[in-house]
C-alpha cells in the first residue's frame, strides 16, 4: 500500500498540462503507467481500451488481469510497445519514454499533476475528448465536482481544527515524519475537508518535522495517512502509542490521532472526493451525524 | 650471552633460517654478514624476541625467550630497524622516551627519571640539540641517531647510563638491521663510533647486521656469516674474514688488505665469480 | 608544547571538557521556537501539560545528549583508527562498519524488520546488525591466511566490503518504491531527533564499553605509529593492540551510526584539528577528540535545527559543509 505513496511524492512534483495529443481517430488500446489515470479511464468508461498498466495499479479490480509494464523509475519500453498500443499514458517527467515512444509512432498522453483538486476534474474531461467518451467524462467529473462541493458545504461555517496532515513516518516510532506543507495537492484536500493546515506557511509540498516544530505547532488533530498499511485496532493503538510520546499537542491530549488508511488518499484520480470527505469525517465527524 | 641454538625459522615453505647456531657473549661486537634475502633480518628478529622460531630456541643469559614475558625481553634487548616510518608528528625527545615503555606500568607517565634518561641517551647519539624538533623532519641520519637514542632509553636502568664497572650484570643487547643502508659516508662513520663508543664505555652487547663488508670490517669485533639461512663461518673478524669465506658468501672475487691508516681489514670487490647460491 | 606529560593531560581535559560543559548547557536553551527557561523546571505544572519542559526535556535535551555521544564516539573512533592502519586519511567509515550499518538500516526502512523492539526504531536496531556483521566479515578476512593481523588486508578487506556493501545498498534502493528510498536517503544524511532517552540509553552499553578499552589504548598506540615491529620491540603487545584498537573503534562507530546515522567528516576533522593543537600523543588526543568531537556535533545539530526552521536540516550536510572545505585546506597546507 505505501507504493502509492510514492504516486502522491511523484505526483506532488509535477505541473498541469493538458495537452492534447494529435490523435486522427479515438485510440482503441491504451496504455496507463499512471495509476490514476487508469483509475479515471475505467470511471469514464473507457475500461475496455485498456490493455497495460504500471505495476502499482490496483483499482478498479479489472486491472488484475491485465499485463504490467513497469512504472514511473522501471517503465518496460519493450512490454508497452508489445501491447500495440494507439495512446500510451506517461508521466510528463519520462521523456526518454516518450521520446522511444514517439520515435515509434504510437501517440503519448503526458500527465503532469495539478496544483489542486480542480486539476483532477480538468484530467478527467481532457481525457473523455481524447477518448471519445465525453459523456461519461462529464458525468465522473460533475459528479466529484459536486461530492466535493457538498463536503465543502457540510464542513463550512465550521471553525476549522489546525490539522497536521503526516503521509509518512517510520514505523512505531516519530523518527523521519513527512507532513504536507502549504502547497500542493495534500494541502488542498485538507482545506476543503475543513481543515486549516498547520503549515499552511510553509511553501513546500511536504515538510520533514522534528519533534521541537511539532509540539511549537501543537495541531488540534494529527491526520496520519497509510502508515504501514494496515489500520487494524492492533496497528492503530500501536501507532497512536508513539504519539503518546508528546502529551503536550492538543491532538495527542484529546485523542484526535487518526490513521486513515487506503490508497484513495494518495492516488489524485476519481475516488479523491471520497477520500476528501473520509477526511471531512475525521475532522468534523458532528457534520456527519445525519448520514452512517 | 645471548644464544640462538639451532634455530629455524620458515615463511610458509620457505626456509628463511635453516639450524642457525650463534652465540654472542656479552659486551660483544658482533657482524652478521650476509646478502640481500640470507635470513640477516629474520634472524635480528628471533634473537630480538619479537619473531618466534619455528624450531630451537634462544636464550638471553640462561633463560629461554619465550619463558620471558615481552616487557622482561624489551628491558634488556632493543632492535633498531633499517628505517623508521613513523607515522604522526611526534618530537624527537617524545620517540626517545618511547623506549621507556617497557619500565612503565599500563597508566603511568613518564617521569622526570624517564625524562633524564631520555635526555642521556640523545646526548649519547649526539641529537641532544634536535630534542624539541619534530621527527618527521630530520635526515635520515639524524633519524637513525634519535632511533638509537630510543634503543638506548629502553636498556638503561635506574642507574641510567653507568654500567655497573665489571661488566656483570644481566645482558643488554642492541641489535640493529642495517643501520646505514640508507645513509651517506660521513653518518656511516657516524653512527659507527657510537656503536664502537656504546660497546667499549656504555657496556652494550651489541649485533649489527649488514651487507656491507667494510662497514663490518671497521667496526666488528667478531663476525657471523649468514647465507641461504645457514650459518657457513662465524668467530674473530681477522680469522673469518678471507678472500675464501667472501667467495662463498657472495660470490665474488675480493681483495682483504690491512690499512695502515685504521689497523682494520679493507674489503675491495673484484669480480663476480659464481651466478648463484650453492657455491 | 612543553611542560610536564601530566600537567598537560590535565590541561586537556579541564579546556575541552570546559568546551563541551559550556556548549553542552548552552545548545537545549537555543531552539527555533522561544521557551521561558523558568518554566522548564517549575514543578507545579504537571510534565505532561508543560510545553517549555516538554520541548526543552524531549525535543532538545535527549538531541543534545545523543551528539555528544555520537560526536564523541565518531571522532575518538576516528583517531583509534587512524594509529591502528597507520595511515591519517583513515576514518571511521573506512573499513566497511557503516556501509555494514547503513545496509541493515536500509533492509529496515525498505522490507520492514521481523521484530520490533519497543521504543526503539527499525532502523536503529537493524543498522546496528549490519554494523557487527561488517564487523565479523572484516575481521574474519583480515585474519584468515596467517597468524596474527595484518593491517594492510584489513585496509583492504574493509574498503571491499565498503564497495560490496554500496551496491547491495543501490541494489535495495533499486527494489524500493519512492518514500521508502526517500526515507533510506533521508537516514543516510544523519538524524539527531531521537526523541526520548530509550535510544540513547541502548547505544549507551556499547559506547562505554568502547570508551573503557580506549581508556587503554593510547600509550601502546604511540608506539605502534613507529611500527608493529618498532612498538614489539620496546614490548608492546602488538596483537592485542590491534584486535582491542579494531573492535572498540568497531563498536563505538557502530553504536553512533546506529543511535545517529551515518554522520561523515567528524571522523577525521576532529583528529586532525586535535593534533594540531595538542601534538601528536594519543594520551592527550583521545580524549581531546572525544570531547571536542562532542562538543562540535552538539553544535553543529544546534544549526541543522535552527537555520531553516521549521524544516530541519541533516546534520550530515552541515558536518559535510564545514568538514569539507576545513579537509581541502588540510590537504592543501600539507608539505
Amino acid at each position: 500500500m505505501t507504493a502509492h505513496i510514492r504516486t502522491v511524492l511523484a505526483a506532488l512534483a509535477i505541473g498541469l498540462c493538458p495537452v492534447h495529443p494529435g490523435l486522427a481517430q479515438p485510440p482503441a488500446r491504451i496504455v496507463s503507467l499512471v495509476p490514476a489515470v487508469t483509475e479515471m479511464l475505467f470511471g469514464i468508461g473507457a475500461g475496455e481500451l485498456v490493455v497495460g498498466v504500471s505495476s502499482f495499479d490496483r483499482h478498479p479490480p479489472e486491472v488484475g488481469a491485465l499485463p504490467r509494464v513497469g512504472g514511473l523509475l522501471d517503465p518496460d519500453v519493450e512490454r508497452v510497445m508489445s501491447l500495440r498500443p494507439e495512446l500510451v499514458v506517461v508521466y510528463a517527467t519520462q521523456q526518454e519514454l516518450r521520446g522511444q515512444l514517439t520515435r515509434a509512432g504510437i501517440e503519448t498522453f503526458p500527465y503532469r499533476h495539478g496544483s489542486g483538486l480542480a486539476a483532477i476534474a480538468g484530467t478527467i474531461r481532457t481525457l473523455g475528448a481524447l477518448a471519445d467518451r465525453r459523456d461519461g467524462a462529464e458525468a465522473l467529473a460533475s459528479r466529484i465536482e459536486q461530492r466535493l462541493a457538498a463536503v465543502g458545504a457540510r464542513v463550512g461555517g465550521r471553525p476549522r481544527p489546525r490539522t497536521l496532515l503526516v503521509f509518512d513516518r517510520q514505523p512505531s516510532s516519530l523518527r523521519g515524519i513527512y507532513a504536507s506543507g502549504g502547497v500542493g495537492f495534500l494541502h488542498d484536500m485538507l482545506e476543503t475537508a475543513g481543515g486549516l493546515n498547520v503549515f499552511a506557511d510553509v511553501d513546500r509540498e511536504s515538510v520533514q518535522l522534528n519533534l521541537e516544530t511539532l509540539i511549537s505547532r501543537a495541531p488540534d488533530v494529527i491526520v496520519e495517512l497509510q502508515i504501514t498499511g494496515d489500520v487494524g485496532p492492533e496497528a492503530t493503538s500501536r501507532e497512536a502509542a508513539a504519539w503518546s510520546q508528546l502529551p503536550t499537542i492538543p491532538a495527542v491530549r484529546d485523542g484526535r490521532v487518526y490513521l486513515l488508511g487506503g490508497d484513495a488518499f494518495v492516488v489524485p484520480g476519481p475516488r479523491i472526493a471520497e477520500a476528501t470527505e473520509r477526511l471531512a469525517r475525521a475532522l468534523h465527524p458532528e457534520a456527519f451525524d445525519d448520514e452512517p | 650471552m645471548l644464544r640462538a641454538a639451532s634455530v629455524s625459522f620458515a615463511y610458509g615453505s620457505h626456509r628463511v633460517l635453516d639450524e642457525v647456531d650463534v652465540a654472542i657473549a656479552p659486551g660483544a661486537l658482533v657482524g652478521i654478514l650476509g646478502p640481500n634475502g640470507s635470513g640477516k633480518t629474520t634472524l635480528i628478529t628471533v634473537l630480538g624476541g619479537i619473531a618466534r622460531p619455528a624450531r630451537g630456541e634462544v636464550t638471553l643469559d640462561g633463560t629461554t625467550l619465550s619463558r620471558l614475558s615481552r616487557v622482561e625481553i624489551a628491558r634488556r634487548m632493543a632492535i633498531v630497524p633499517q628505517d623508521t616510518h613513523l607515522t604522526f608528528d611526534y618530537s624527537v625527545l617524545e620517540v626517545a622516551l618511547m623506549g621507556r615503555y617497557p619500565h612503565l606500568s599500563s597508566f603511568e607517565l613518564e617521569g622526570p627519571r624517564d625524562i633524564e634518561i631520555a635526555r642521556h641517551a640523545l646526548a649519547a647519539t649526539g641529537t641532544s640539540d634536535l630534542e624539541q624538533r619534530s621527527f618527521l623532519s630530520l635526515s635520515g641520519g639524524e633519524r637513525q641517531r634519535v632511533v638509537i637514542a630510543s634503543a638506548l632509553a629502553q636498556l638503561a636502568d635506574a642507574e641510567v647510563l653507568t654500567p655497573p664497572p665489571d661488566g656483570r650484570g644481566p645482558s643488554r643487547v642492541l641489535l640493529l638491521d642495517e643501520p646505514t643502508a640508507s645513509l651517506d659516508p660521513a653518518y656511516q662513520l657516524e653512527v659507527a663510533d657510537i656503536l664502537r663508543e656504546l660497546s667499549t664505555r656504555g657496556h652494550l652487547t651489541i649485533a649489527v647486521c649488514t651487507h656491507d663488508l667494510n662497514f663490518a670490517a671497521g667496526l666488528c669485533r667478531e663476525l657471523v656469516m649468514l647465507r641461504d639461512g645457514r650459518v657457513i663461518a662465524a668467530g674473530p673478524t681477522d680469522e673469518v674474514l678471507t678472500p675464501e669465506t667472501i667467495r662463498r658468501l657472495y660470490g665474488i672475487d675480493a681483495d682483504v688488505q690491512r690499512l695502515a691508516a685504521t689497523g682494520r681489514l679493507s674489503v675491495v670487490p673484484l669480480r663476480r665469480v659464481s651466478a648463484g647460491p650453492g657455491a | 608544547m612543553t611542560g610536564s606529560l601530566g600537567r598537560r593531560v590535565a590541561v586537556v581535559w579541564l579546556t575541552f571538557g570546559a568546551l563541551l560543559l559550556l556548549i553542552g548547557a548552552a545548545a537545549p536553551l537555543i531552539g527555533s521556537t522561544a521557551i521561558d527557561l523558568r518554566r522548564v523546571f517549575v514543578a507545579t505544572v504537571p510534565f505532561d501539560e508543560n510545553v517549555d519542559a516538554q520541548i526543552f526535556f524531549v525535543a532538545r535535551l535527549p538531541r543534545v545528549v545523543a551528539a555528544a555521544i555520537v560526536g564523541g564516539a565518531l571522532a575518538a573512533a576516528g583517531v583509534v583508527f587512524q594509529a591502528l592502519l597507520r595511515n591519517p586519511l583513515a576514518t571511521p567509515f573506512t573499513l566497511g562498519v557503516s556501509a555494514g550499518a547503513s545496509l541493515g538500516a536500509m533492509l529496515a526502512l525498505t522490507f520492514g524488520t521481523p521484530v520490533v523492539v519497543p521504543g526503539l526504531s527499525d532502523s536503529a536496531v537493524a543498522s546496528f546488525v549490519g554494523a557487527l556483521g561488517a564487523v565479523a566479515i572484516v575481521y574474519g578476512l583480515a585474519t584468515a591466511r596467517q597468524r596474527g593481523f595484518s593491517t594492510t588486508v584489513l585496509l583492504l578487506a574493509g574498503v571491499t566490503l565498503n564497495s560490496f556493501f554500496s551496491a547491495l545498498i543501490l541494489f535495495v534502493q533499486y527494489l524500493a518504491d519512492f518514500s521508502q528510498t526517500f526515507r533510506t536517503v533521508r537516514w543516510l544524511m544523519g538524524d539527531l531527533d531521537v526523541g526520548g532517552y530509550r535510544p540513547i540509553l541502548s547505544a549507551l552499553p556499547f559506547t562505554l564499553g568502547a570508551f573503557a578499552i580506549f581508556a587503554w589504548l593510547p600509550r601502546p598506540l604511540n608506539l605502534l605509529a613507529l611500527g608493529p615491529d618498532s612498538a614489539a620491540t620496546r614490548g608492546v603487545d602488538v596483537l592485542r593492540t590491534q584486535r582491542l584498537a579494531f573492535f572498540s573503534a568497531s563498536l563505538a562507530t557502530g553504536a553512533a551510526v546506529s543511535l545517529g546515522g551515518p554522520i561523515g567528516f567528524v571522523g577525521i576533522i576532529i583528529p586532525h584539528l586535535v593534533r594540531l593543537i595538542v601534538g601528536a600523543d594519543h594520551r592527550l588526543v583521545l580524549p581531546a577528540a572525544t570531547l571536542f568531537g562532542a562538543a562540535f556535533l552538539i553544535a553543529c545539530d544546534v544549526v541543522a535545527r535552527t537555520l531553516l526552521a521549521p524544516l530541519e536540516l541533516p546534520v550530515g550536510v552541515v558536518t559535510a559543509v564545514l568538514g569539507g572545505p576545513f579537509f581541502l585546506w588540510l590537504l592543501i597546507r600539507q608539505r
